[in-house]
């Protein structure tokens, strides 16, 4: 480490050299880049540079350079924003849930997931802007007359969009800051240079007084419990786009609960997949070990199921009831979209569903990483098949039409994902990507105690 | 005025904070300094009342309020008459009502966890970097030189490795 020098120690000490060495480990990810770190920053900032290109493009040629026509006026750009937001969801509401319900395997995630949300809500919130076209009167979305004398009008749920989104989005940078702040200290503690004035500033003054641990307590815990409304509320706006129009297949009941389980499908496997790589390029094999996997992976399992249960509801009711244009948009998506269909069908619930059963298949990470990629992709298909064959099947035959994205909405949706990928990659370099004092805090408070003719663990005191 | 003595491990700051009991002083006025929470106890006995989650319930009234002049204000203000509907639509202005008021409520929790942690500090209060390394730190709240060298010498009879005072401003 070089600007995390650290500091003279009595190492013969046994406590005090683990502490040491839990937080070398855990702040590993912060030593000093590599030339490989460079590269991957260079080659992520290349695709994202040219995302940005093809954006300018769009924005000085027009709309006419994407695939959108009428009837389809929503595609690849919606898509990847509700694909985004979906991401968004798992990462603060997993780390709230397993926080409130104190489960001891939540320490290593933490983090990994809360600054997830906010990089994945914070690419979601591009999108919306990059879709609307006229880009320089985007200020027309804000609560005061523009020079026509216009208001904006919240009876539009794009307004609604914006006003859950910021809301998320200040609320997950705090959640994550929150969760932080002690390991800010520690790194405050340990640095030098530029790096220690930014830690001494985003610490606060941290000193880790009894008091201080009792009031940061109780505020992640009001903090957790404030942001899980919150994350329900973002996706269940982000369904009500579609659910509150007439647009056939939209204009459901069940699309609110049904975003929501897509969403933390997407989000959950997201989190898997980062703790997979996170694991591997920072050698964290023994703080994110194969039982985490396994848990998450159960996690995986129900949620997998419940996503599979209410798409069959979605589609029952309409096979059911056979409303002519509603079924109209149903066999238009079976027929012309039946391998994307299928794919999806597969990947987000039989595939899913049948591996996760097993204890064994759990904890292998190669499987683990099949599965939550394979998830996300399918996910993605899914946001595409929700958004483009009921806007080219809408009410009137004589304005259907197909749809297919342009290169210029592939690049951006490309150079989202490198953007989200690049954002993580200076964050894991500058920040503590594993919650060092949770994972502590456990280390410190477990203790083996002799039980009949065993000794098993236990940890000392309630949380 | 504080003083802060460094122990290596929490049984001798453990040791340290009974004898400085044990010697007058109040355990109002000690506390532990740890890069770990430890239960309540363990160390020094603290206070769990806390208040700040009141002024979130301020924050959310107010976020509330905020909500309401944003979705039903500029509806006043720009009344759009579509056929016999309502100028303040119920379900637009409930779910910005909502989403502010969760916004204001999570600013508040963190500016009202800031207020009663008093962070940041005013003045410069006795730290030392080897807590971030698993060392304790126990602190004590003393009112004179005099005092001050009572405590150092209790906390150092009972294992301090060093100690350190700074007068706060």
């Amino acid at each position: 480490m070089s600007e995390l020098s650290g500091k003279p120690l009595r190492t013969t000490h046994t406590a005090m050299k683990s502490a040491t060495q839990l937080n070398d480990e855990m702040l590993s990810s912060m030593r000093a880049p590599t030339w490989r770190w460079y590269l991957l920053a260079f080659v992520l900032g290349a695709v994202v540079a040219w995302g940005m290109y093809a954006f300018t493009y769009q924005m000085m040629t027009g709309m006419s350079v994407t695939g959108k026509n009428r009837p389809v006026m929503w595609g690849f750009y919606i898509t990847g924003f509700v694909f985004w937001v979906g991401l968004s969801h798992s990462g603060t509401m997993v780390s709230a849930i397993l926080r409130l319900s104190q489960a001891n395997w939540r320490r290593p995630i933490l983090r990994a997931a809360e600054a997830m949300t906010v990089f994945t809500i914070s690419i979601a919130a591009l999108f919306p802007f990059i879709h609307l076209g006229r880009n320089w009167v985007v200020f027309y979305f804000l609560p005061f007359p523009n020079q026509r004398g216009l208001w904006p009008n919240f009876r539009s749920a794009l307004l609604w969009d914006i006003t859950a989104i910021t809301a998320y989005l200040i609320g997950s940078s705090l959640f994550l800051y929150l969760g932080m702040i002690p390991d800010l200290a520690i790194a405050r503690d340990r640095a030098s240079g530029w790096r220690r004035k930014l830690y001494e500033v985003l610490a606060m003054g941290w000193r880790g007084t009894a008091r201080e641990w009792v009031v940061y307590h109780k505020a992640s815990t009001l903090m957790a419990a404030l942001i899980i409304p919150v994350a329900v509320s973002v996706h269940s706006i982000v369904a009500w786009d579609f659910a509150v129009t007439v647009v056939p297949g939209w204009h459901s009941t069940i699309f609110p609960p049904y975003f929501v389980i897509g969403a933390i499908l997407s989000g959950v496997a997201a989190v898997i997949t980062l703790m997979i790589v996170i694991r591997r390029v920072f050698h964290l094999e023994d703080y994110l070990t194969p039982l985490h996997f396994d848990n998450m992976g159960k996690l995986l399992l129900v949620i997998s199921l419940l996503w599979a249960y209410a798409y069959f509801v979605e589609v029952n009711i309409t096979w059911y009831a056979h409303e002519p244009i509603e079924w109209e948009v149903f066999s238009f998506m079976s027929d012309k979209y039946a391998p994307l269909l299928l794919l999806m069908l597969v990947g987000n619930a039989v595939l899913p569903i049948t591996v996760l059963c097993f204890k064994k298949l759990r904890r292998s990470i190669g499987v683990m990483l099949a599965v939550s990629l394979l998830i996300n992709v399918c996910m993605f298909i899914e946001r595409f098949l929700i958004i483009v064959p009921s806007l080219s099947r809408k009410n009137m035959p004589f304005i259907w039409h197909n749809y297919a994205p342009s290169w210029v909405e592939i690049s951006v949706n490309i150079a989202a994902v490198a953007g989200f990928a690049l954002l993580y990659t200076f964050f894991a370099k500058y920040f503590p990507i594993v919650a060092v004092t949770d994972v502590r805090e456990l280390e410190v408070r477990q203790v083996r105690m002799p039980f009949g003719r065993a000794e098993l663990p236990s940890i000392a005191g309630k949380e | 005025m504080e003083t802060l003595g460094i122990f290596s491990d929490v049984d001798t700051a453990a040791r340290g904070v009974d004898s400085l009991v044990k010697a007058g002083f109040s355990e109002e006025h000690i506390t532990s300094l740890s890069s770990v929470p430890y239960p309540d106890g363990v160390l020094v006995r603290t206070d769990q009342r806390t208040w700040f989650r009141w002024l979130a319930v301020a924050g959310g009234s107010v976020g509330a309020v905020a909500g309401f002049l944003l979705a039903a204000g500029t509806a006043w203000l720009y009344p759009v008459q579509t056929g016999d509907k309502p100028i303040i639509a119920f379900y637009p202005t409930g779910i910005i009502i909502y989403e502010l008021t969760m916004l204001f409520a999570i600013v508040s929790v963190i500016v009202g966890m800031f207020l009663e942690m008093r962070l940041p500090p005013w003045g410069k209060p006795p730290y030392d970097p080897a807590i971030a390394e698993g060392y304790i730190g126990i602190s004590v709240f003393v009112l004179s030189g005099d005092q001050r060298n009572r405590a150092e010498e209790i906390m150092k009879r009972a294992g301090a490795l060093r100690t350190t005072a700074e007068e706060m401003l």
